[in-house]
């Protein structure tokens, strides 16, 4: 059986205020950590990215993205002020397939997407954008389950791990999530942004610190509290998934970046080999 | 004539996909056996009290275009495109064309700004119209020839509290009511909400065997009974008082705040609803529900 391997895991923030940073004038530190991400990420010359994104969101069990190419402009529903995202992302369509299969035989509801027009999430397109900019490694695309808890997350991870190896694969995971979620709701300038609560900032350091000292599990153990403290990002499962597919609750996270977007807490995390 | 405009009537009108597919109309991809026909039937008899009624527009809040910062408005002259369901997208595909009036977009945007509230106007053409407001829309007039405006649905209810929400829709409800009501426009509204909404989390292989179709729990069942008859008895401020209950029990769509928003425009009617339909979809609650404003102020002597 072929034997491929997980190369590298980085989580990431989705919202497209980092992709127009230079034109907006703002988050620019947030964006240069994405950015080095992606270089390093360019570095380990993967095979196949992997994105589980937590603003592809599905109740039909989880999703996976099997069309070939997906290619067009993007318009944020919320942000479209902002201008819109071109993208051309070829899908990994049978690692989605075997990703799908794997996640089935965890007992996990999984769906297969392949439409044209399907509405693709904009924290995908902005994490190819910095990851995959030319689009040139295929992707694998797993949708976020609003029903999933942290355990079927985990589980999701470990399938999505499961499906590469077997395919030969060299990957690399992202987990394109924010952090705190409690957004301004009313219009800022870019300079005047910050995380929007003491106690969020709080939350997302201790978050960050124990994923550097390598307490993963404690992660894990403390999203559910963080999530209700901080209206994380879909309950922060995207970290769940995330060491699923790495498979080491020991690795010792190196954080890239760390600062708000429009009030959430967002990082740039990388787990390397 | 400027000045003088009035909403003749309002429909509470849910946007389960699955309502458009088990139709069949040409502009929707995916085909089906039928299906949901309790719920197509209902939106039937809507239908025909639309076209009877001339509306020079229908306005509609939808859930499925949520909004962070402010209450956004459609404005953009005509929008075109596929519109494909991210959660059913194998029964959705859905081809739209909608002329969007510009000028009750503008007089929206300033009431609500008047109000004291953020508003937006969305003016990109490009823009993805989301499949709530399609639906809806499907459903009232699917022969797509009344302007139209969406409202998004500010995410205000989740970030603070149902009553926060539900008070901001209150205001944005008044708001379109003046724009309404200075640009002259016979206006219909279209609250796209379901009633309750815990659903199953698993689709039979054919979606539209309805022997696999029913309410998720008789909790939210005697929930929406417990709506449907006080609309029907014209209850709407007891409708009111009981909303935040009736989220926390059911997880009712109404917390998006479209239903406060009309009541809100409608000035709280007293008029007893006209339940013309009520299923269920993937276990969640429907009901097609009609506000005859125009027949009342008739029936009261005219305003």
């Amino acid at each position: 059986m072929a034997s491929g391997s997980i190369i590298a895991g980085y989580l990431v923030p989705g919202l497209p205020h980092l992709a127009f940073s230079e034109k907006l004038g703002g988050w620019k530190e947030l964006a240069k950590a994405y950015s080095d991400a992606g270089a390093r990420a360019k570095k380990a010359k993967p095979d196949v990215f992997v994105v589980y994104s937590s603003q592809w969101i599905s109740v039909l069990g989880h999703s996976f993205q099997t069309k070939p190419t997906l290619q067009g402009s993007h318009v944020d529903e919320n942000w479209y002020e902002f201008g819109e995202l071109p993208y051309s992302i070829k899908i990994a369509s049978t690692l989605g397939e075997k990703m799908a299969e794997k996640a089935k035989s965890k007992q996990l509801a999984t769906k297969l997407v392949n439409f044209e027009g399907f509405p693709i999430d904009t924290g995908t397109i902005v994490s190819q954008r910095f990851f995959n900019p030319d689009g040139a490694v295929p992707v694998g695309v797993v949708s976020c389950n609003v029903y999933a808890n942290y355990a079927d997350s985990q589980k999701l991870g470990e399938a999505t791990a499961e499906a590469v190896r077997e395919s030969g694969l060299n990957a690399i995971a992202i987990a394109c999530t924010g952090m705190s979620g409690r957004y301004f709701t009313k219009d800022i300038k870019p300079s005047e942004d910050r995380i929007s609560d003491a106690k969020d900032d709080e939350w997302n350091r201790r978050i960050l610190d124990l994923a550097g000292s390598g307490k993963n599990k404690q992660v894990i153990e403390s999203s559910s509290d963080f999530a209700a403290q901080t209206m994380a990002d879909m309950g922060f499962k995207a970290f769940s998934w995330l060491m699923g597919v790495l498979g080491d609750p020991d690795r010792k996270a190196n954080v890239l970046g760390y600062g708000p977007i429009w009030g959430t807490g967002d990082a740039v995390v990388e787990y390397a080999a | 004539m400027a000045g003088n405009g009035t909403i003749l009537a309002g429909f509470l009108a849910p946007h389960p996909p699955h309502l458009v597919y088990g139709e069949n109309p040409e502009r929707n991809i995916p085909r089906s056996k039928g299906g949901w026909e309790m719920l197509r039937w209902a939106y039937g008899n809507c239908r025909e009290k639309i076209k009877a009624l001339k509306p020079d527009v229908i306005v509609v809040h939808s859930p499925h275009w949520q909004t962070i910062v402010g209450h956004h408005f459609l404005h953009v002259p005509k929008l075109k495109g596929l519109s494909v369901d991210p959660i059913f997208p194998h029964l959705f595909q859905y081809r739209y064309d909608m002329d969007v009036d510009m000028e009750l977009a503008d007089a929206c945007y300033e009431e609500a700004t008047a109000e004291g509230l953020l508003a937006k106007k969305m003016n990109n053409p490009n823009f993805r119209v989301d499949y709530g407001t399609i639906v809806s829309l499907h459903m009232l007039n699917p022969d797509w020839d009344i302007p139209v405006l969406g409202i998004s649905a500010n995410n205000s209810p989740y970030f603070y509290s149902t009553r926060v929400g539900q008070d901001e829709m209150i205001k944005l409800g008044r708001a379109t009511a003046r724009a309404i009501q200075k640009t002259g426009r016979r206006a219909v509204l279209a609250a796209s909400n379901t009633l309750s909404h815990f659903h199953f989390d698993r689709e039979p292989d054919l979606p539209e065997d309805m022997s696999k179709e029913h309410i998720l729990t008789n909790e939210q069942y005697q929930w929406d009974m417990r709506l449907l008859a006080l609309m029907r008895g014209g209850k709407t401020e007891e409708i009111m008082g009981i909303l935040p209950e009736f989220i926390d029990k059911t997880a009712a769509e109404v917390k998006a705040g479209s239903f406060a928003w009309m009541m809100a425009a409608m000035e709280f009617p007293k008029v007893p609803a006209k339940v013309h339909g009520y299923w269920t979809v993937i276990g969640t609650g429907n009901a097609v529900v009609e506000w005859d404003l125009a027949q009342s102020a008739v029936a009261a002597g005219g305003r």
